[in-house]
This record gives structure tokens, C-alpha cells and sequence, in this order.
């Protein structure tokens, strides 16, 4: 009878058991990761893509004394473009963009192909960036010895001349010395260092206009809704804006806490106390440099009409 | 009471009723006139409280600095006006005529200096001095001036 008991009673604890509510201390590692979320805006950026700031004009051939440069002059200008460095060439080497530059290859007087680098130009439309034209910057230079002294007077004056325009397709024509020489000699190239984009000074701020200045402070009235644009310059040049987001949130209104090309629209209706400003602090992010964290910062001081004594 | 008594006390009131009309009347005028000069000083208030509004918003996103507006006095003019309107039946002129009439000027940059007044101003401002004619009926019984200019002045500034 005991052992009837027993048994009854054992097997009444095991059926009425439930299992522990405590925490499985592991319980979070077999989590199954979701999957990665993919960017909204799926915009394929070319690796080395930057913002031209300097753009072609014509390539140049300079003849001082033996020497001869071949060069490529730039205007300080922003045309909207993009360009990456596809190929860096030397002397005489071919290149799979020969032919494909719209200002062409020059050579040298010995007919070897001038060292350079070729450039892919870009611009940016809805669907990304697009290749539009490729171009090829030369830099070269070959020096020749005299053939014999001189008896025409002074030496010669360093000469320049713009060999090509912007849309020529023709060879860059080279301009060689007038001056005799002792003995035909090879050229003894002398290859100039490749092209290199110059280090970008990158620069942010808050206008209180899509054109206007960037501003370090701002007067604001009370419950008047001012906007706000996030602005990027990159070399001094105005570069749109692919995102940004508001990391303070003082206003007692504001249109969104994220956004692109839109601007924030900010009211405040709440008076801070006497000589006290706030500050409104942006992350935005280009279309420039669409992975460069960037902030930019703008104090507020909120004012209200008032009767004065 | 007696019957001496009785007309002393008739004879007095005789006497003494056109005194008291005449300090009732008068504390009555006197009160309407101030309520009068509140409501029209209210109104000038209100006007260069709006004013002081009106910014330039060019200036604002070149700058970041408040500056009036180049139309702030015509501003405060034209809403001193239109507040002075609802005050119209006790005023001896007409709302617009008062407004056209009275002393507006902006300030717009800072410090500057009130020629009129000689105030200093450190924000931008707003000062409205206005004289507004009132009709005071009562004083006219009482054989004063029918019309009684009430001065009223208002600055603002944004703060």
C-alpha cells in the first residue's frame, strides 16, 4: 500500500511539473542573425570616384633651351562632374584606353606615346553615375642636345603654346626646338609623377537658405518656422546632399528628424531660459562621399517681441 | 424734526445737488477718458508688437541676425489703425486719420539712438508716439474743452 502511495504520489509530481522560467543564459547565441537589410537606395558609387574642382582645358607643349614639356592646363572650376583615375601610363607604354580620350595621345618627337594619365569622367543622374567621356592628361617631357653652337644670339625664351581644344580627337601636335644641334641624340625622357588628385578639404554647415551662407548662429523668433539646410562643400564647392538626420531635438516642432534634399522646418514656441542658446546638430552625408560621416552645427538663440520700458 | 429743521434741510439740498452733479459728472468723464487711453495705448502696443515681427528674412539667412524689415513703420501704422478702429465711437477723428498723424520710427540696426526721446536702443526697435483726440461730452457740460488729446506711446523690440 506504502509503495502505491509512493508511486501515486512521484507519479503526480512528474505529470504536474512545468519547466523553470528562468533565463537561459546562452538562450541569445542561437538567435538565427535576420538578414542584413539592404540599402533602400541601391546607388552604385565607381571605387575612387571624386568631385571634379579642376577641369581640363588643353594640353600644352613647352620648349625651353633642350627640353620640352608636355603638360595639361586646368581652370579652377566645378562643372558638376565626377571623375576617377582609370590608367597611369609612362612612357611609350600602350594603354587599353589609347584612342578612347577625346583630346587623344601625343608622342614624343621619337614618336613614342607621351606618359599621362587617363580620367573617366562622370555625371550624376537618377539611375547613379553615368561615364560620360574619358580624357588624358599629359605629362611628359624629352630633352634633346644642341647640334652645334649657336650663332643666331641670345638663347631662345621659353615658348608655349595651346596644342589642342577641349573637343579636338586629333593627336596633340608637338612643337620641337628651331635651335641646331650638335648630333642627334635619343631623348632622354624624364617621366613626370602621375597625376594625383589633390587632398580634398571637406567642410559643413547650416544655411538658412538652400544658397545662402553657412551660419554659426542664428536668430530666431519665437513660434516663427525657419528652415534649416544642411550644406557640404567639398574644395570650397557646394556638393549635394544625400542625407541627413537631426541628432539634438530641442524645437518643440520639426517637419522630420531625417531627410535628404528637403530642409528641417523648425519652430519653437517654449522660451529658454534668459541667455541661453540652443544648438541644432546635423549628420549628413553626400552624394560626394556617400559612406563620410559628416556633422554640422548651428546655435540658436530664440528672441520674441516685447513691449520696452 | 421740526418744522425749522425741515427746510434747513431742503434749502441744503437745493444748494449742494449742482455740486454733486457736477463731481459725478466729472469722475464719470474722467473714467471713460481713461478707459478710452488704455484701449488706444493697447492698440499702439499691439501695432509695434507686430511690427517688431515683420523681419527681414534676406537679411536673416545672410547674417543670422534679426533686423527689422524695411516696411516696419508702415506696419506698425496700418495695425495701429486697424486697432484703434474698435475704439472709433469715442474718438473725436478717425482711426486711419489718428495713425497717419502719429510719430512711427524703426530702428533697425543697433546700438541707435532715439532723436526724439533720446532713448538707446540695443535690439531692433520699434517706437510709436501717438496723440489721440477723445470726446469727452461730460467736460463739455461742464463747460470745458469738448475734445480731450490723450498722448500714448509704445516701443518694441524683439527679446
Amino acid at each position: 500500500m506504502k509503495k502505491r502511495t509512493a508511486l501515486l504520489l512521484s507519479l503526480i509530481l512528474v505529470l504536474s511539473s512545468i519547466s523553470a522560467n528562468a533565463r537561459e543564459p546562452l538562450e541569445d547565441e542561437w538567435l538565427i542573425p535576420a538578414p542584413p537589410v539592404p540599402d533602400p537606395v541601391a546607388f552604385v558609387v565607381p571605387s575612387g570616384l571624386y568631385y571634379v574642382t579642376d577641369t581640363y582645358v588643353a594640353d600644352v607643349v613647352a620648349t625651353s633651351d633642350a627640353t620640352t614639356i608636355y603638360s595639361t592646363t586646368t581652370v579652377h572650376e566645378s562643372t558638376g562632374t565626377y571623375a576617377r583615375v582609370i590608367d597611369s601610363v609612362d612612357t611609350g607604354a600602350s594603354s587599353a584606353f589609347d584612342g578612347m580620350a577625346f583630346n587623344g595621345r601625343g608622342a614624343l618627337t621619337n614618336g613614342q606615346a607621351l606618359a599621362g594619365t587617363y580620367y573617366e569622367n562622370f555625371v550624376l543622374t537618377a539611375g547613379g553615375y553615368v561615364p560620360v567621356s574619358i580624357v588624358f592628361f599629359q605629362d611628359d617631357s624629352e630633352t634633346k642636345r644642341r647640334q652645334a653652337v649657336s650663332s643666331l644670339g641670345a638663347a631662345a625664351k621659353p615658348t608655349a603654346s595651346p596644342a589642342a581644344v577641349v573637343t579636338t580627337t586629333s593627336p596633340v601636335p608637338v612643337v620641337t626646338t628651331t635651335r641646331p644641334r650638335d648630333a642627334i641624340a635619343p631623348p632622354s625622357i624624364m617621366p613626370q609623377a602621375s597625376i594625383q588628385p589633390a587632398p580634398r578639404t571637406v567642410r559643413t554647415g547650416i544655411s538658412l537658405s538652400p544658397d545662402g551662407p553657412t551660419l554659426a548662429s542664428a536668430e530666431v523668433l519665437r513660434g516663427r518656422l525657419v528652415q534649416f539646410w544642411p550644406r557640404v562643400f567639398i574644395d570650397n564647392v557646394d556638393v549635394p546632399i544625400r542625407s541627413w538626420r537631426l541628432l539634438s531635438a530641442q524645437p518643440d516642432h520639426i517637419s522630420a528628424s531625417t531627410g535628404s534634399t528637403q530642409p528641417l522646418a523648425a519652430q519653437w514656441i517654449r522660451m529658454p531660459v534668459p541667455g541661453v542658446s540652443w544648438s541644432l546638430r546635423f549628420e549628413v552625408y553626400s552624394e560626394v562621399s556617400p559612406t563620410e560621416r559628416l556633422e554640422a552645427e548651428i546655435s540658436v538663440m530664440l528672441r520674441s517681441p516685447a513691449l520696452v520700458d | 424734526m421740526t418744522r425749522d429743521d425741515g427746510g434747513t434741510a431742503a434749502l441744503t439740498t437745493i444748494v449742494m445737488l449742482p455740486l454733486l452733479l457736477v463731481v459725478l459728472v466729472g469722475v464719470l468723464e474722467l473714467g471713460a477718458l481713461r478707459a478710452v487711453a488704455y484701449r488706444a495705448g493697447a492698440a499702439a502696443d499691439l501695432a509695434t508688437i507686430v511690427a517688431v515681427g515683420d523681419q527681414d528674412q534676406i537679411e536673416l539667412a545672410h547674417s543670422g541676425k534679426l533686423r527689422l524689415a524695411a516696411d516696419a513703420a508702415d506696419v506698425a501704422r496700418d495695425y495701429f489703425a486697424r486697432n484703434l478702429s474698435a475704439t472709433a465711437p469715442a474718438l473725436a477723428a478717425s482711426a486711419t486719420a489718428i495713425a497717419a498723424s502719429a510719430d512711427i520710427a524703426s530702428f533697425p540696426t543697433t546700438p541707435s539712438f532715439d532723436p526724439r526721446t533720446g532713448a538707446r536702443y540695443d535690439r531692433p526697435t520699434v517706437r510709436l508716439i501717438a496723440s489721440v483726440p477723445v470726446k469727452t461730452p461730460g467736460f463739455a457740460a461742464l463747460l470745458m474743452p469738448a475734445i480731450t488729446t490723450v498722448t500714448i506711446r509704445s516701443t518694441s523690440s524683439p527679446r
